[in-house]
């Protein structure tokens, strides 16, 4: 497996006027293309803020972040422009958020196209990719609804539709069965396998040990540093 | 990307139709009351615009500097101005519109019409748009005239009328006369009323004694220029000038051009050369201005609340890779949008509202989408780079958001403390131009009553003044046969003869008066506005006699002196009022009587005093005045009828029946005293209507802003609000808290409107020379009102929040 990304000595300060929290110390880690990688640990530890970095939504106040795209080119995006890294995240990157974070008054159909809109490129075919993905996630029939029409778990398989829609290298989910049901989580879970399985690079934050096992690898994280990174037989 | 923003802008209208609503009501209000009043200013600015040669036309005005007169200059000049400059700068390119009446006759009948007497250049002077005939020799034969197409029609059926006929009587007598050219109507702004024209003849001046008289007024000059310099090369003249032609006739010592000062005004300022209606024209555009300004005040405020409540859009879509530029694009076309929108609302709002615009205001104002395209389109510009202009913090605020906070936070974001404090601010200012617009309205309106109600000297009301009486075709004859059978009409008290007439100065005369041992100059002894009255014409009008008496039918003494009576020896008697008591130099009323003067050559004395009658303009001091008795008069004369018990319409009738049969040859033309005196309150009392609408319609526009902004803050503290009544706030604190956060800043805006709003009507009733003290129990209602307003509209809000249950509240977001 190439080289996908790799975190060198990443730390990240939040600092108000009296106080300085170090939320993530001196991260170093690497990830290859194809992984499927969930990060533990208790809240507050640091996980989501490491997320956050890995989907450039917030920047490390210290240390490289490297990116190789599928065609071997390499880039700090720890250095970037806002600019630069708005591209990045629209041609690399897909997101899934516990609270699935769809746009209320659009559609689960151009929620899913916003996946695509500041992608460019896809043009004429953008229907045929839409529908495809949501048939990947069975949510084709809840096309015209709106968000708060549908159940959480079909909330979470259109957001899951609109992460996957631009084919990203990357997809990053945080917590995404932390608000659905066993039954809906699970749904979830096997969705993103099968992403994997079709060779999609996964990140997920979970509190669930049993949704840990179900990734190749196990990241732990506790007071901002990484303490265990281990690769799981499934 | 164009479609998804579509999209966005369609979905917000459609799910949030409060907001849309609020937010578009709010803008098209005030585009529409914008463009109302653009459409007032423009109409009163853009007077004689139809000539299109406008930008070189000059006219004549005059400022008189005589002791106890106003220094305003009037437009106009006496009849032969344009003859002695053209003798003296042969070069110069002029004409005269002089208007005066005239009785059509078709058949049986008589008709009132108004005819211009003009220089034979004026059509192709002015490039007076000719339908039919040949503009340059239309005027040039005396039997010829020029009719209007809608008087063409009115007499002939057809708007080309070339080579018909007309019979006129006017002082040159009753003769026909020949169509030679029909002209387009002219549109309303123009102060020129283009009905029948005819060239001045030199019979018609000769009638005239005062044609040469420097000092009279008898109609408008007009001289034209090509440029600017070449009109400030004659302008520098006019002193010398004046003084050249003026001569000594103003007195030995006198410097003419001090006292009379001739001016060149362009014709395109001519209609507001006034400084009084130019600046109720200009504080009306200024009403447009402010009404637009709040209504943006509130699109950015509404925006940037509700940017709060898109945050997590923004967010998301920030995360999906949108860069922050074309964010800021989006929300710069969705506010195009919802301008474009917004503006097409406040055009079909303005064409709903003209009709009652148009009655309120006197006005006759409409839009005309291909002439006025040009301006309808720069209209729009304006809104569009000023609402563009306002656009752009709400977008750089919106794509400011940082996703990773906005996605983390259950807490809708509100823009932070700047934002918070630019909201308050903007709803400070758009509550403290309520305030004082609702202490304008009030002191307006308070003025406008005061004027109306207020004691002037005189009873307007149940007077009719008979008009035909002064017409040249009347004899003496048929004048005394009318009083006579006016006076046993039954109802009828009084019924006279005279010149001064409430509402009417046409027929205002002025002159010096010299008391003995003064010197008779102009510029040191009191003018005086001179009237003849003829028998019972103080008792007709219910003047207060202060001391002496009134003019006596029975006294020879009386009798003024006639062109041939006059009696250089002989002391005539005169009545006159306290301000001609003041400006005389005595210390009392009961010090003038009996005093004799100089008056017009003649000794007079004064054998009474009459209290100040307001007989014209409410803005104007109430000039002095003497009183002259003529048992017959004849000169510009009116009847005036003073009457009981009946109806205005019945009075108006038995009046008209009574004249049909002493003079059937000249129309009836009646007014009642109180219409008359109404066209000097009615233009006030107009713009009082449109200011009123437009100040009203900006204090909604306050409450709209206010009401969402109370929707939005209140929406963002639902969980706050759910803690404190898990905590214990009862239902009432809670809406008390939220008040209290609104009412401050509207309290606050309200204070700061008292000097505002003070600074403003201080000016405006400064106008006015019988003007209210300051009222000032309006400012505290001002405030009173705005907070009331504020109140209801915030508590509806506030009371929805706080009866929430706090687990549900708890569980918002």
């Amino acid at each position: 497996m190439t080289s996908l990304i790799e975190l060198q000595n990443i730390t990240r300060l939040y600092r108000s006027d009296e106080v300085e929290t170090t939320a993530l110390h001196n991260i170093s880690l690497h990830i290859k293309r194809g992984e499927f990688v969930a990060i533990m640990g208790p809240s507050g530890c640091g996980k989501s803020t490491l997320l956050n970095i890995l989907g450039t939504i917030d920047r490390p106040t210290s240390g490289a972040y490297l990116f190789t795209d599928s065609t071997g080119a390499q880039q700090d995006l720890a250095r970037m422009n806002e600019v630069k890294l708005a591209r990045h995240r629209a041609r690399h990157l897909g997101f899934i958020f516990q609270s699935f974070n769809l746009v209320d008054d659009l559609t689960i159909y151009e929620n899913i196209e916003l996946g695509l809109l500041y992608r460019g490129g896809v043009k004429g075919g953008r229907r045929a990719v839409i529908e495809a993905a949501m048939d990947k996630v069975g949510i084709a029939h809840r096309a015209r609804h709106f968000p708060h029409q549908l159940s959480g778990g079909q909330q979470q398989r259109a957001a899951i539709a609109r992460a996957i829609v631009g084919s990203p290298d990357l997809i990053l989910a945080d917590e995404p069965t932390g608000n659905l049901d066993t039954e809906n989580g699970a749904q979830v879970m096997q969705i993103l396998q099968t992403l994997n399985q079709g060779g999609a690079t996964i990140i997920m934050v979970t509190h669930s040990q049993s949704h840990a096992d179900q990734a190749s690898r196990q990241v732990d994280i506790l007071d901002g540093q990484l303490v265990a990174s281990v690769a799981q037989v499934l | 990307m164009l479609k998804s923003t579509f999209t966005a802008f369609y979905r917000s209208f459609v799910r949030h139709p409060l907001y849309a609503l609020l937010n578009l009501l709010g803008l098209s209000l005030g585009i529409a009351v914008f463009i109302a009043l653009s459409l007032f200013y423009r109409f009163e600015t853009s007077y004689e615009s139809w000539s299109p040669k406008l930008p070189q036309i000059y006219t004549i005005g005059i400022s008189f500097h005589f002791p106890g007169m106003t220094d305003d200059t009037g437009i106009g000049s006496m009849g032969g101005l344009l003859e002695e400059i053209k003798t003296a700068y042969p070069q110069t390119d002029g004409t005269r519109y002089w208007p005066d009446s005239v009785i059509v006759h078709k058949g049986a009948d008589v008709f009132n019409e108004q005819i211009s007497l003009v220089d034979a250049n004026f059509l192709t002077f002015f490039a007076v748009p000719v339908l039919y005939g040949d503009p340059a020799n239309a005027l040039s034969d005396p039997s010829h005239v020029v009719l209007s197409a809608s008087l063409a029609r009115k007499y002939f059926g057809v708007t080309n009328a070339v080579g018909r006929t007309m019979t006129l009587n006017d002082p040159e007598g009753l003769k026909a006369y020949t169509v030679s050219a029909i002209i387009a109507d002219l549109p309303k702004n123009t102060e020129m009323k283009l009905d029948i024209l005819r060239l001045i003849t030199p019979q018609r001046t000769a009638l005239h004694s005062n044609w040469h008289h420097w000092g009279s007024v008898q109609l408008a000059t007009y001289i034209k220029f090509k440029s600017r310099t070449e009109a400030n090369a004659l302008a520098v003249q006019f002193p010398a000038f004046t003084d050249r032609q003026v001569g000594q006739s103003f007195g030995p010592d006198v410097v003419p051009h001090k006292l009379l000062e001739l001016k060149l005004i362009p014709l395109a300022d001519a209609h507001l050369v006034s400084p009084k209606l130019k600046a109720a024209v200009i504080s009306l555009g200024v009403v447009g201005i402010v009404a637009l300004a709040l209504a943006l005040i509130n699109y950015v405020n509404l925006a940037t609340a509700r940017a709060g409540l898109r945050a997590r859009e923004v967010a998301v879509r920030k995360t999906l890779g949108a860069a922050p530029v074309v964010l800021r694009l989006q929300f710069i076309f969705e506010a195009v949008l919802t301008l474009l929108l917004a503006f097409v609302v406040a055009l079909s709002f303005v064409e709903l509202s003209l009709p009652l615009l148009n009655s309120a205001g006197g006005l006759s104002l409409k839009l005309d989408y291909h002439a006025d395209a040009i301006w309808l389109l720069s209209i729009l510009a304006i809104v569009m780079v000023s609402g563009l202009i306002a656009a752009l913090y709400p977008a750089f605020a919106l794509s400011a958001f940082k996703p990773a906070q906005v996605l983390a936070s259950s807490r809708t974001p509100g823009g932070g403390r700047t934002a918070g404090i630019l909201r308050t601010g903007l709803a400070m200012v758009q509550f403290t131009a309520v305030a004082v617009a609702f202490v304008l309205i009030m002191g307006f309106m308070l003025q406008i009553r005061h004027i109306q109600n207020a004691d002037i000297g005189f009873q307007r009301s149940n007077l009719m003044i008979v008009n035909s009486i002064r017409d040249n075709a009347v004899t003496q004859s048929q004048r005394d046969a009318f009083v006579a059978g006016a006076s046993a009409l039954p109802g009828v008290s009084y019924v006279t003869i005279a010149n001064a007439i409430p509402g009417d100065t046409s027929s205002v005369n002025n002159s010096n008066i010299v008391r003995p041992g003064q010197v008779d100059s102009a510029t040191e002894s009191p003018t005086v506005n001179y009237s003849i009255v003829g028998p019972d014409y103080f008792e007709l009008l219910g003047a207060k006699m202060l001391v002496g008496r009134v003019f006596d039918v029975q006294r020879g003494e009386d009798q003024m002196w006639g062109d041939k009576t006059t009696d250089k020896d002989r002391v005539y008697s005169v009545v006159i009022s306290r301000r001609t008591v003041k400006d005389m130099g005595f210390p009392s009323p009961q010090a003038a009587l009996n005093q004799t003067a100089r008056f017009n050559d003649h000794t007079v004395r004064i054998i009474g005093v009459v209290e100040d009658m307001r007989f014209y303009n409410p803005n104007e001091p109430i000039p002095a005045k003497l009183y002259l008795f003529d048992a017959h008069a004849s000169e510009a004369v009116v009847g005036m009828v003073r009457y009981q018990g009946l109806s205005a319409p019945a009075m108006r009738a038995k009046l008209q029946h009574l004249w049909r049969q002493i003079a059937p040859g000249v129309p009836f033309d009646v007014t009642s005293a109180a219409d008359n005196l109404d066209k000097y309150y009615k233009p006030e009392r107009d713009r009082t209507h449109l200011f009123t609408i437009g100040a009203g319609i900006a204090a909604l526009i306050g409450c709209i802003g206010l009401y969402g902004m109370a929707a939005f803050n209140t929406g963002r503290r639902v969980r706050e609000i759910g803690v404190r009544k898990v905590l214990g706030a009862s239902a009432g604190r809670v809406v008390g808290l939220l008040l209290r956060q609104f009412l401050y800043p509207v309290a606050i805006a309200s204070l700061i409107a008292w000097p505002l709003g003070w600074l403003a009507l201080e000016r405006w009733l400064s106008q006015f020379d019988d003007a209210i003290a300051m009222p000032l129990w309006v400012f505290p209602v001002a405030s009173g009102v705005a907070l009331a307003i504020a109140l209801v509209t915030v508590a509806g809000v506030a009371f929805g929040a706080a009866s929430t249950e706090p687990g549900k509240a708890l569980r918002h977001e």
